[in-house]
């Protein structure tokens, strides 16, 4: 096992090195538009202090008329000291920190529940689809796999809000909300819930929990199904795809051979014996699958108004606001590493074998 | 005896041209690729014949969208409008054709640029290894450790709000995969004896690179490329669904005919029904071909 931990710091000091690398992207970013656009990102519009005098102030605190090496690690201090600049946007102005403070958790809420359809639905349809190999049930698993490739994140959640907005389902479907993440109106008055923000794990789901809120939570959850099953639909496939492929290879090793010929039911023999040799491919392939599983949420939380990381920076980009673009950029970036990081950490302790 | 020669010279076959006919006739073995290749030529030809002659169809501006002010609110589909019209007053049917001709050759042009950018980084990258290999293999994880749209619409924000822009920051987001793809390949390819001879043969490095390990990694390259044109496309069209080039409204585009369907898709479900499902069939199309494509190469297939 020590070569394994040994593997696990070398994974851990390559995270360090790109969240890094990251940090020069953003920097370079942020920069290119010259010292005017670097000044207007960090401006405080809320402060009393006049715009001049800020200006003055934000030159001298991130050395703005020195090289841009010098002007780097002000950028960084100032990203390790909570500077992150003001976004100002239809749905949150304020400082970028208290903007992923408010947005971060339901986004993250998003991502775990998609996350868990995907694991759950994903391998479950996968290993059926590996067992009744070319027939009718894997071949409409498969189109409906591809489908899942080939459709648009945001195209899925305009024809959902559609399909419940009109009488096409059932009248109890029909109360799933459309938009946003809980019912205002269950909002008000709430000791622990102030501007947007729910305490003390800010989580809201969470939080209700604690607070013995159960509406609260309900509301909540009945919120995330649309949104969830939007991304995790677009997602489902390369886990489907991943587990089918995996199975049949399993399935046609030796040891399960020596499996059958000792006379376990086949019902045992992909339980106990094919499926766990076969987790292990699909354990990288959700790894993988995660940046492209972000943009469909960054997409799928503006369609569905949803108050997360994703519809921000939206809202960013279509108001001009450097600040909050970075701002994401950044969060998504520290996601992502911490995701493959975890998932590589994983997949060592599932296969001891494997060296890098 | 010299017409005896003439004959069989006709009937010999370039080995290239014997191998692209199994991989075609492996391809339409099974009907789901062949169905995505069948998509593919329907969606390359309809953006030919829009760049080169729009007037056969009737359609005498293939790079902008008439809108309609006196009539701007969304029309159902009639025998007049077959794909009715959307905000404001555009008529969905030319619109979804020409916005095909921009998409298609947009997805071709970032497609192509990441391949090959990508490919001879992954070479060289694979061929040198050690520091060379360390440093271009991190700076791909950099580029791995943001989501595609994130990342384009950063360096979107930099450079502009135009289709150009839209192109350029794609390729500098979708470049990094092929590096992947073709490194992976190449430090295999290294250790065949070919390869080493070609080395020992005193080849400059360039030479063996071009003559004996990039036509190596074109096969999985293709592959990729044929994928990546269906998550291009809908990459794309993100983009303009989120209103990325604003400043041009009436360039036709799919992405953003469904972001003007999007506040009438409650009243007016015909708005985003056609542009998405012409985005979906190319998808789907690039896909279907793809995975036809990955089995036509497979060697357990071919021999």
């Amino acid at each position: 096992m020590k070569g394994t931990y040994q593997l696990v710091a070398k994974r851990i000091i390559y995270a360090i090195i790109t969240l890094f690398g990251l940090t020069v992207i953003t920097f370079i970013l942020s920069h290119a538009g010259g010292e005017s656009m670097v000044i207007s990102t960090y401006l405080n519009p809320q402060s009393p202090v006049p715009i001049s005098i800020q200006e003055r102030n934000l030159e001298a605190e991130f050395h703005l008329n020195q090289p841009l090496y010098v002007q780097y690690l002000y950028y960084i201090s100032g990203l390790i000291h909570g500077q992150w600049g003001y976004t100002k946007t239809p749905i949150f102005s304020g400082p970028v920190i208290t903007a992923i403070e408010y947005f971060l958790p339901n986004t993250i809420e998003l991502s775990v529940l998609a996350v868990l359809i995907i694991i759950v639905l994903g391998i479950r349809l996968g290993l059926i689809s590996a067992v009744r190999r070319d027939g009718s049930v894997d071949n409409l698993i498969r189109i409906v796999s591809f489908l899942g490739v080939a459709l648009p994140a945001f195209w899925v959640g305009l024809l959902l809000q559609e399909a419940f907005a009109s009488n096409l389902v059932s009248p109890f479907l029909n109360r799933l909300p459309l938009t946003g993440n809980v019912s205002n109106s269950l909002m008000i008055g709430l000791s622990w819930y102030q501007n947007g923000i729910s305490y003390p794990t800010h989580f809201i789901f969470i939080d209700a929990i604690i607070h013995g809120d159960f509406q609260v939570a309900a509301s909540n959850f009945i919120h995330l199904i649309l949104p969830a099953i939007t991304v995790a639909f677009t997602s489902l496939a390369v886990v489907i795809r991943m587990t089918r492929s995996s199975t049949i290879d399993a399935m046609q090793q030796e040891y399960i051979k020596t499996v059958r010929i000792k006379g376990i039911p086949e019902k045992y023999v992909i339980k106990y014996h094919a499926q766990k040799n076969a987790m292990i491919p699909v354990v990288t392939v959700i790894g993988i699958m995660f940046a492209t599983f972000l943009s469909g949420v960054v997409l799928v939380e503006y369609v569905f108004s949803y108050p997360g990381i994703g519809g921000w920076i939206v809202q960013a980009f279509i108001a001009d606001n450097l600040a909050g673009i970075m701002g994401a950029n950044l969060v998504f970036g520290i996601i992502l590493v911490t995701v493959n990081i975890v998932v590589d950490i994983i997949y060592l302790f599932l296969d001891p074998r494997i060296k890098y | 005896m010299i017409e005896e020669i003439n004959k069989g010279s006709r009937k010999f076959q370039s080995p290239r041209w014997v191998s692209i006919k199994l991989t075609l006739k492996l391809l339409f073995r099974t009907p789901t690729s062949a169905a995505g290749f069948v998509i593919m030529l329907f969606y390359i030809g309809t953006a030919l014949i829009m760049q080169f002659a729009p007037g056969l169809i009737g359609i005498s501006d293939p790079g902008y969208m008439p809108p309609n002010f006196s009539n701007p609110f969304p029309i159902p589909p009639s025998i007049k409008y077959p794909f009715g019209t959307t905000y404001p007053g555009i008529n969905l049917f030319p619109a979804v054709f020409k916005a095909i001709r921009i998409d298609v050759f947009s997805a071709i042009a970032i497609v192509g640029a990441g391949a090959i950018i990508g490919t001879l980084i992954g070479v060289v990258s694979g061929y040198k290894g050690k520091s060379v290999d360390q440093v271009m293999m991190r700076i791909t994880d950099i580029f791995f450790s943001l989501p595609f749209l994130v990342l384009a619409m950063a360096i979107g924000f930099i450079l502009g709000r135009t289709l150009n822009d839209i192109i350029i920051a794609l390729i500098i987001v979708w470049w990094p995969i092929y590096a992947r793809l073709t490194r992976g390949q190449t430090l295999y390819l290294k250790n065949e004896l070919y390869v080493k001879y070609s080395m020992l043969s005193g080849n400059s490095t360039i030479k063996t690179l071009f003559k004996h390990i990039v036509p190596n990694t074109i096969t999985p390259v293709l592959v990729q490329m044929s994928v990546d044109m269906a998550n291009v496309i809908l990459a794309i069209a993100g983009l303009y669904f989120i209103g990325f080039a604003a400043t041009s409204p009436y360039l036709p585009e799919l992405g953003s005919l469904i972001s003007y369907g999007f506040p009438f898709a409650l009243t007016a479900p015909w708005t985003i029904l056609y542009p998405g499902l012409f985005l979906l069939m190319f998808a789907l199309g690039m896909n279907l071909f793809g995975d036809g494509l990955r089995d036509a190469f497979n060697p357990k297939y071919r021999s």
